[in-house]
């Protein structure tokens, strides 16, 4: 079989694999591994099972994932979550909509914490959607704000598929950080004029809140200050070089352990589900991360990347027509696979070809994070959907996918602004030097 | 009863696994943590602080492995599996973790190598020079008891289904 057949077919019998539910690393690396063996001989591909294995959860840099994840964990354990939309609610709530911005920003603040997507929507479907409801808010509305809500944990920094991304593309992970925080920001505002402009368009489909006392005001800032001040003394000190990205995620850990402590929000109980929560991410993530970097060798043996680029690029459409080509393909992917599978399966072969058509890959990272977030709130899987569906047991599958159809095409718009404007993505990056 | 005692028996024991994973991410944060402390605010540094955080990384990766390949939380994609009916979820999930016990098992054999490769080229630490092929040994022990949970759970899945643990649809990946 010519090499050109052996990577097809390894491709089909991946895909297989994944459908018959064999866990995406494993299939990765088993596909990898087999197509190398075909093609090279079973000796050396055998040989790079172990190797690889334990060279990859051995790299200190990749103890970026871990830390970021047990510093997510102790914070939303510590019961920050409500604590942040008590305070955004004290704000905005007395506004028309006020509730649905307040779970935005919460939902923001919680994301640029816990680096969950998913997370983040499960949490916020606990805490905001009964309060939603209790003032009269529907039920789209309601379900529809907290999974487009939910996506921002991917784009505000510490996020974990911007770390893996970093990691798969060898590229600063800091930067990339940095990089994801104007974008957020941005993401944030919008879902919030999103929320206002429903509201101004049916006043009587979101009804304002009870007004808060000053009091009540700077008790709620009171309760959010610490974990804030952490989130902002990690990201700052990542950003202006005062850790690596791996130590910045074990100063987040040991910080928001010590702040819970502290703040006595962290029993042993939780400590033990914080550590064993961020264990079972971590080694779930490990395991694709393997598996990608063995079928990395595969790819390579087989010039897949190559010819990908070289095919995509004869197509005459243009950098901006591939690149539009190439967002498409993730929009339909992200029908059949979660984020992280998307990113660690694709990127390898797809980021050749962007860097042949002179894109920034630092903007693109941002670029390819946002699209594959899309794929979390619209049909048919929407992860977030299916989150949120789990805990609100009485919404339909329509009525939350009804509900996030401004929210995706705010989305949209946004990623448009962003391929316009790359600079929003790379202005902080440019800054670290 | 028996079945519930077994039931109790093993999930202590898958407990256990996951308790072992989940204090090394304690001692790999607090190493990390109190690295850098005394790094900018005193001037020095935990010997070996650098390897010692990289080796145990690879501890609690494979021991995490062992007890999320057990409890099915792997990254999987359920589209297929979560539009068919018990029966067939039963035959994909049999598959899916035949294949994962023949992966995990190459993998457990090819580690074996790169243990006693470390051992015999005597691979040290940068600062006290301690020797690195405990460490990748006790790694190693994750994996193989990985190969045991899976078989345990491959057996469970084809003889006492009711027993075995798994992602509900719609459970988080990350």
């Amino acid at each position: 079989m010519s090499t050109d057949g052996v990577a097809i077919t390894g491709f089909i019998v991946l895909f297989v694999l994944m459908l018959l539910r064999v866990p995406v690393g494993m299939a990765m690396g088993l596909v990898g591994v087999t197509g190398y063996s075909y093609l090279v001989g079973a000796g050396p591909a055998l040989k790079l099972v172990g190797q690889t294995s334990m060279r990859t959860v051995t790299d200190y840099t990749f103890g970026v994932i871990p830390m970021f994840i047990l510093m997510g964990a102790f914070v939303s354990n510590s019961g920050v979550s409500r604590e942040l939309f008590r305070a955004a609610n004290t704000l905005v709530g007395h506004l028309k909509g006020g509730l649905g911005i307040a779970t935005v920003v919460a939902c923001g603040g919680f994301a640029a914490i816990c680096g969950s997507s998913v997370a983040t929507a499960a949490t916020f479907a606990n805490v905001a959607y009964p309060e939603m409801r209790r003032y009269g808010y529907p039920q789209t509305f309601s379900t529809g704000v907290i999974a487009a809500g939910g996506t921002l944990g991917a784009m505000l920094p510490p996020s974990t598929v911007l770390a893996v991304y970093g990691i798969i593309t060898q590229q600063d992970i800091g930067k990339l950080f940095a990089a994801g925080v104007l974008p957020g920001i941005l993401a944030m505002s919008m879902y919030v004029i999103t929320v206002a402009l429903i509201g101004l368009v049916r006043p009587k489909f979101l009804p304002a809140g009870t007004p808060s006392t000053w009091t009540q005001r700077i008790k709620g800032l009171r309760d959010v200050w610490a974990p804030l001040v952490l989130f902002a003394f990690v990201i700052g000190g990542l950003y202006g070089g005062l850790f690596t990205p791996t130590e910045a995620g074990g100063v987040g850990a040991g910080g928001a352990f010590v702040l819970g402590v502290l703040r006595r929000r962290l029993s042993r109980a939780l400590i033990r589900k914080s550590l064993l929560e961020a264990t079972r991410t971590s080694a779930a993530v490990f395991t694709v991360l393997i598996g990608a970097i063995l079928f990395g060798y595969f790819l390579t043996i087989t010039q897949t990347p190559q010819k990908v680029t070289l095919f995509l690029t004869s197509l005459g459409l243009g950098r901006y027509g591939v690149l539009l080509l190439i967002m498409l393909m993730y929009l339909v992917l992200g029908c059949l696979m979660d984020a992280m599978a998307m990113i660690i399966l694709t990127v390898p072969i797809i980021f050749p070809v962007i860097m042949a058509l002179g894109f920034d890959p630092i903007w693109f990272g941002v670029i390819i994070v946002m699209t594959v977030e899309l794929g979390l709130i619209h049909p048919p899987v929407g992860m977030n959907v299916f989150v949120i569906k789990s805990v609100v047991k009485d919404v339909s599958f329509t009525t939350i996918f009804l509900g996030v159809i401004p929210f995706v095409i705010t989305d949209l718009i946004r990623l448009a602004i962003l391929i316009g404007f790359p600079i929003i993505a790379t202005y902080l990056p440019s800054r670290m030097g | 009863m028996p079945q519930d005692v077994k039931r109790n028996f093993m999930d202590r024991v898958i407990d256990s696994i996951e308790l072992v994973a989940a204090a090394f991410v304690g001692i790999v944060a607090a190493d990390i943590f109190i690295s850098v402390l005394l790094r900018h605010f005193f001037s020095v540094s935990i010997p070996d602080g650098y390897d010692f955080g990289r080796l145990l990384l690879g501890i609690l990766i494979f021991w995490g492995i062992a007890a999320t390949s057990y409890r099915g939380t792997h990254i999987t994609v359920d589209l297929v599996w979560g539009a068919v009916g018990p029966r067939h979820k039963r035959l994909i999930d049999i598959f899916a973790t035949l294949v994962l016990l023949f992966v995990v098992t190459v993998q457990t054999t090819m580690l074996f190598d790169k243990v006693r490769l470390t051992f015999e080229d005597h691979v040290l630490t940068y600062d006290l020079g301690l020797p690195t092929w405990p460490f990748f040994a006790v790694a190693w022990a994750g994996d193989v008891s990985a190969v045991v949970l899976i078989a345990i759970r491959t057996y469970r899945l084809i003889f006492h289904p009711e027993l075995v643990s798994g992602k509900p649809l719609g459970q988080p990946n990350e």
